[in-house]
């Protein structure tokens, strides 16, 4: 279990972490959400004890992890791949992680073969791929086969079927008990993997749910509606609470009416309606709509067609 | 049911794992690992021994071959060779006695060993190695209380047989000349065995360094300045005017440590013990910040 209360990191004048207080329960699988520069990375890194927080506190299965008598039996972390020797081979990077806690070499060759590194163990880390890298983290977190997994980005770089192998994993610890805290950008990937979301943006939390919850919560009605009337089927649908967007020619999205009153408005005023499709949102438009404003780096693509565009005059 | 709960609890599980915490003696042996398991730590080890021996066999040569000038002279101005002649070429406190001779190639011991101590910690900054580090032992002292730690018995070990082995050479070489040069000689077991010790303080400062500037270059360069550098710019203050400028040099680290590795008194200059004690204080100053900030900084 980890549990951060009133986390902040400070940076010279920047803020990456704002207060941040959330508890990652056993036993699930908890996924980290949120937009680059987020302070996703920073709020693991003080979980670990590698960054000093400003102002609060974080405690995994019950203390600070510094205090841990068997951390790497308490914590496995992947926060980065590139966290190794780029001269030392994968198998003596790992055999000297293993020392600090006297585990055994047999479960240094155990992770190496879970990982799939064997081909490539004997081989110095500095000339691994990404995915390799990637392989050789998680390897290095699971090597005192930890109570609490902590992994920022685990599938950054990964082939397929290492993108399912880390999911299938991560969901076999949950179901173990164990507590799966994991980051990510992904958003369909977290809709597969993770029970909970918890969403960061700006340096705080402003969403702790879980995904079916957070998905459900950005339903907003949205229906899609084809007719050649465009014009004239707005100014009747619009209203209070009720906004009409002109995707493209004789289509209009219509959001906080229900199909069936759309239909209604549309028989009484004789517009002929040829579609009439309600929206359904995925975990993608949910997270949209939660960090729309919270956003560190807008992409700002030049010619990008006006959203929201107001109803056609013509 | 019940084994889910137990796992819950956090109750360890039989695991492949093992279930033992962090000892001091793990974090050394991971840290004996990491040393031994890198290519360029294999060759600068074996070039260091090379090296020290090297330089010593050419400094036992060289203080031959002048010896051997002496006698040739001698002989021909008619006088008879006498180790008393012979000696009276390397007078006391000048550095060049004898019986220091296992030390003859001690700086070049202190450049390589010293870089190596700097690398051992700025290379894990520079990989980012140093985060997996401090993941498995998140008290962080005790991992750079281990890297020190071997880094004085690796230099120790390592210019103590060097050492032996340039007295071997030494020896039969003066032996011709009737001078008294053995193991029992005054002063040379004193050197066989502080040399080491001279070493391992620059190997701590190095390893200080290091995780000081967290920069392999700007390590190494910095201890470059304080051994050799310093040594050199020292030397010019015997150039200004007035006594006291002569008494400066002796206390930079270079010179107080050179000065513990002779042995008796010498008029106006430091005694060994003095000189020791001014050296670990400059291995103190290094590493008391150093360990704060191994302990305080973010990686």
């Amino acid at each position: 279990m980890i549990e951060a209360r009133g986390l902040s990191k400070v940076y010279g004048a920047k803020t990456a972490v704002d207060g941040v207080s959330f508890t990652v329960q056993a036993g699930r699988v908890t996924g980290f959400l949120g937009p680059n520069g987020a302070g996703k990375s920073t709020t693991m890194r003080m979980i670990m004890g590698l960054d000093r927080p400003t102002s609060g506190d974080v405690k995994v299965n019950g203390r600070h992890y510094s205090e841990h008598r068997d951390p790497l039996h308490q914590v496995g972390a992947l926060l980065d791949a590139k966290a190794v020797h780029t001269g030392r081979s994968a198998y003596n990077h790992l055999l000297a992680m293993a020392a600090t806690h006297n585990i055994p070499t047999s479960r240094v060759h155990e992770v190496i073969e879970m990982t799939g590194l064997g081909a490539v163990a004997k081989k110095k880390a500095g000339g691994f791929s990404l995915g390799m890298g990637q392989r050789l983290g998680i390897a290095a977190a699971l090597l005192g086969d930890p109570q609490t997994l902590i992994l920022d980005e685990p599938v950054n770089g990964l082939d397929p079927e290492g993108v399912l192998w880390v999911r299938n994993l991560v969901r076999y610890l949950a179901s173990q008990g164990k507590t799966v805290f994991l980051s990510s950008h992904l958003m369909s990937e977290m809709s597969q993997t993770a029970d909970h979301l918890i969403v960061i943006g700006r340096g705080k939390i402003i969403a702790d749910a879980p995904v079916k919850d957070i998905i459900a919560g950005a339903q907003q009605a949205k229906v899609l509606v084809r007719t050649s009337a465009t014009s004239h089927l707005s100014s009747l649908l619009v209203g209070d609470g009720v906004r009409v967007d002109q995707s493209e020619t004789e289509t209009l999205e219509v959001t906080g009416l229900q199909a069936r009153q759309i239909a209604q408005i549309a028989l009484d005023n004789q517009v002929l309606v040829y579609e009439l499709t309600p929206q359904v949102s995925s975990l993608e438009d949910a997270y949209f709509n939660l960090t729309k404003d919270e956003v560190e780096y807008h992409s700002h693509v030049s010619g990008e067609p006006a959203l929201a565009a107001a109803p056609e005059g013509k | 049911m019940s084994t889910t709960t137990e796992n819950r609890a956090g109750v360890p599980t039989r695991s492949s794992a093992g279930t033992g915490g962090v000892t001091f003696g793990g974090v050394v042996k991971s840290e004996w690992i990491k040393l031994r398991s890198l290519t360029s730590t294999q060759i600068l080890l074996i070039l260091t021994l090379v090296a020290t021996v090297g330089i010593g066999a050419l400094a036992v040569l060289i203080r031959y071959s002048f010896i051997n000038q002496i006698a040739q002279r001698a002989k021909e101005a008619g006088q008879t060779v006498t180790p008393e002649l012979l000696t009276s070429a390397f007078p006391k406190g000048s550095g060049f006695e004898l019986y220091n001779l296992p030390n003859a190639g001690l700086q070049i011991g202190t450049l390589v060993l010293g870089s190596l101590a700097v690398l051992f910690i700025s290379s894990e900054y520079a990989t980012g190695m140093i985060r997996s580090t401090m993941n498995a032992v998140p008290k962080r002292i005790p991992a750079f209380l281990a890297k020190a730690l071997l880094l004085v018995v690796v230099s120790y070990v390592i210019t103590t047989i060097a050492a032996f082995l340039t007295f071997l050479i030494a020896m039969p070489v003066f032996r011709g000349y009737n001078l008294d040069l053995t193991w029992s000689t005054d002063g040379v077991m004193y050197s066989i065995f502080t040399g080491g010790l001279y070493v391992a303080g620059v190997a701590l400062i190095g390893l200080s360094l290091g995780a000081l500037l967290r920069n392999s270059a700007g390590g190494v360069t910095v201890l470059v300045a304080l051994f050799f550098v310093l040594s050199i710019a020292s030397g010019f203050l015997s150039l200004v005017p007035g006594d006291f400028w002569k008494y400066v040099p002796q206390y930079i680290p270079s010179e107080a440590g050179g000065r513990f590795l002779a042995i008796g008194h010498v008029d106006g200059v430091i005694d060994p013990w003095q000189g020791g004690l001014i050296f670990l204080g400059y291995v103190l100053l290094f590493l008391i910040p150093a360990l704060l900030v191994i302990k305080k900084r973010d990686v």
